[in-house]
């Protein structure tokens, strides 16, 4: 019986040419649409994970200026000695010790961190840039130090901008890598000549252009500075020269790895890693568990907490990146829902039409002992090696119109997150998850190294050479149809064909022989 | 050798129409007795009820008041696509045939529902329809070569009861005659009860008992 069902809806759909391509036409289109639009969700789904893991989020070390204005609050209700507020009025900081212990026993969150170590420095013989104000990156960083201890990095960056002027001359300013730098990824600070510094660039240094016209100073030549504090020098090797287009740019701040700038430091400091580092930030590997993160960090260092310093969670990339992205999601989901009611409302008129036409050869079927149900069951029959055919032909040709299609939706989105990912992917210090060592001698994870693109010799590297691995790390915005997409289409497609043969079947259970055929008579 | 007597009997069989406020009673408790090996013809003027006669006593229309029965089967105790399918053929004036096959394949359709399997070529040669034709789709055909191919189904559904609505109607005369003949071979030869409801004196005079419908009896 079912082969007899069979051969006949064969016979229809051969003989039927006209209605077969229309219908095998219609259910192609709908199918390339419904698989662009699977594409598209996977896509997201695979840009989610991809964001969460690229924009991680960001968590830093602050200073909780609540607790501190609380405990001042408190001295001076105890009528506490001066002496001891004062020092609570000193600002907290984080011991690199402690910054590191957290770093290399949350590797399962972390992926990457920075430290900043700010120092004041003179020169012995080299002239500094007159200045017109005390702003900037090195400036803000550096201008109120009074000394070591009383470093937290961002949280003051304001304090200081109005001040005028200071006892050093020079702004050494350490960070993990060159890409870590404020400005860098906006491309406000470039490199003009020579190249950058990474963790492994020990003794090098990048001073800005203008501090090396002044100074005739030129790549590979070697100049002594002191910190003001601790009178200790260090020779330094010019490794670039950096522009910036910033008008509150310190001219005289110079650039290094934190290994460098912490060896200006007292020796014992810098031996016992018992110097303060600022703007602790750490990169985090999923931003849906910085919450997490942080409670745990908070058990496990009280120090933090009972010295005054908390944790902000910096999430809004991702959030940013993952609200533009779910919009896409959300589009594609309307997509499939105009194109489903569509296929269905389509499907429907044509089967219905089609019905109506074969309305005769229906009659014939029931006079000759069909049941209604056999009648339905060769349309439906029809529909689905039509539909068969239609999807098949879909999976060929949507592989490539629907990924072009969903390549061209998520591109905007795939550009921001090539430009957010690559201030995480590109920086030279990347940890991912490795052990980040430590300033004091511990090993640097340098595997991040294979993301910098070698330089040709005597050309400057500008933010996207410097980013490198970017066109790899763009492939994985890259978007394909997979099994699934396949079988979610032709799982829709059979679904949309149930659906449409609704209404025509009703008509059919209505259809009485005797009216269709003394009609015809 | 006697063949197995069918009877294909009609009890009190009623039928009305209502028409606006009006009942209009076409079938008027009509009784009657069929048999296997005759060819019977049911004559009447137009409107006299003769399509409504056939369409009950096929099944194609449903039962009102009386019954139907083949041997002992009442059509009121099997749905009517049961009873088309194991006891009635019907061919039909215009031959109803399924356009997008061929004559073979449109014979072949008649046993699909029941499960068998036939070889249409051996119908279509008893009503004179080559192999070569039967390869050919029924537009190809000419109208007294469908009524054959028709007729081929009718003998390939193995039913025991063959119904026609003016099978000759729509042919010359020539042809009339043939088809005529052939369904005297399939109640003859076959066994089969054959009831022809017709205009034709020509048909009429062919069959072995002619039956009357007026005003909705049937004498």
């Amino acid at each position: 019986m079912f082969r007899n069902m069979l051969k006949r809806s064969w016979l229809s759909i051969k003989r039927k040419l006209g209605r077969t391509v229309i219908l095998t036409l219609i259910f192609f289109m709908m199918a390339n649409l419904v698989l662009a639009a699977f594409i598209i969700k996977s896509a997201v789904s695979a840009q989610m994970d991809y964001a969460k893991s690229t924009l991680g989020g960001t968590i830093s070390i602050q200073a909780d200026m609540g607790a501190i204005r609380e405990n001042q609050e408190e001295e001076m209700k105890n009528g506490s000695d001066p002496s001891k507020m004062f020092k609570s009025m000193s600002r907290p900081s984080v011991n690199v010790n402690t910054a590191n212990e957290i770093v290399t026993t949350y590797t399962d969150y972390i992926k990457d961190y920075s430290y900043e170590i700010s120092v004041s420095a003179n020169s012995y013989n080299l002239e500094t840039v007159e200045t017109k104000s005390f702003g900037g990156r090195g400036g803000s960083m550096m201008g109120g130090m009074p000394n070591m201890g009383n470093f937290f990095g961002g949280a003051n960056a304001d304090d200081d901008s109005s001040e005028a002027t200071l006892d050093s001359d020079i702004t050494i300013y350490g960070i993990n890598a060159y890409a870590y730098i404020d400005g860098v990824d906006d491309e406000t600070i470039t490199i003009k000549d020579g190249t950058y510094f990474d963790e492994d660039s020990t003794d090098s240094v990048m001073v800005s252009y203008e501090f090396a016209e002044l100074n005739s100073l030129k790549v590979g030549d070697t100049f002594k500075i002191k910190n003001i504090y601790t009178e200790k020098s260090i020779s330094l090797t010019v490794i670039g020269i950096y522009d910036t287009s910033s008008e509150r740019a310190n001219a005289n701040t110079m650039y290094m790895n934190t290994e460098t700038a912490a060896k200006f430091f007292d020796t014992d400091e810098y031996n016992n890693g018992n110097y303060a580092v600022g703007d602790v930030k750490f990169y985090m590997i999923n931003s849906d568990k910085a919450d997490e993160f942080v409670e745990k960090v908070n058990a496990e260092f009280v120090e933090l907490s009972e010295n005054n310093l908390k944790f902000a969670v910096d999430t809004s990339e991702y959030d940013s990146l993952s609200s533009s992205i779910e919009s896409v999601g959300g589009f594609a989901d309307t997509i499939l829902i105009i194109v489903i009611i569509a296929a269905i409302i389509i499907i429907t008129l044509i089967v219905t039409i089609n019905v109506k036409d074969r309305r005769y050869e229906i009659g014939v079927l029931m006079s000759l002992g069909a049941s209604k149900k056999n009648v339905i069951g060769q349309i439906a029959t029809e529909l689905l090696i039509i539909g068969t055919l239609g999807f098949a032909l879909a999976s060929v040709t949507g592989t490539v119109f629907a990924t072009s299609l969903g390549n061209d939706i998520l591109e905007s989105q795939a550009t921001a997150s090539s430009k957010q990912s690559e201030r995480n992917f590109g920086r030279p210090g990347a940890m991912m998850g490795g052990m980040p060592g430590g300033f004091n001698g511990g090993s640097r994870n340098s595997s991040s190294k294979s993301d910098i693109p070698d330089m040709p010799d005597g050309t400057a590297p500008n933010m996207k050479d410097i980013i490198g691995g970017r066109d790899s790390k763009k492939k994985e915005l890259d978007i394909n149809a997979e099994l699934l997409d396949y079988l979610l289409l032709f799982v829709t497609g059979y679904l949309v064909i149930v659906v449409a043969l609704i209404l025509p079947s009703v008509s059919i259970m209505r259809y009485q022989p005797k009216e269709i055929l003394a009609g015809k008579e | 050798m006697n063949a197995k007597k069918n009877t294909l009997i009609i009890e009190n069989l009623s039928y009305s129409y209502q028409n606006g406020d009006r009942t209009q009673k076409i079938l008027d408790n009509i009784n009657a007795k069929f048999e296997s090996g005759k060819i019977y013809a049911i004559v009447g003027e137009s409107g006299s009820g003769k399509t409504t006669f056939l369409s009950l006593v096929s099944a194609l229309d449903k039962l009102q008041d009386g019954d139907v029965k083949y041997n002992t089967e009442s059509l009121r105790n099997i749905t009517g696509q049961e009873y088309r399918l194991k006891y009635v053929n019907i061919v039909f004036q215009s031959y109803n045939l399924i356009k997008y096959m061929t004559a073979a394949e449109n014979v072949e359709v008649a046993s699909d529902f029941d499960g068998r399997k036939v070889d249409p070529n051996k119908y279509l040669e008893k009503v004179g329809i080559t192999e070569e034709e039967g390869k050919r789709l029924i537009g190809k055909l000419s109208g007294g070569q469908q009524q054959r191919v028709a007729i081929a189904r009718a003998l390939a559904s193995n039913s025991p009861i063959i119904m026609a609505d003016e099978p000759t109607g729509n042919l010359d005369e020539d042809t009339e005659e043939k088809i005529i003949e052939i369904f005297r071979d399939l109640a003859h030869k076959d066994n089969k009860i054959v009831i022809i409801v017709t205009h034709s004196r020509q048909v009429a005079k062919k069959a072995d008992k002619v039956l009357t419908l007026r005003r909705g009896k049937l004498q």
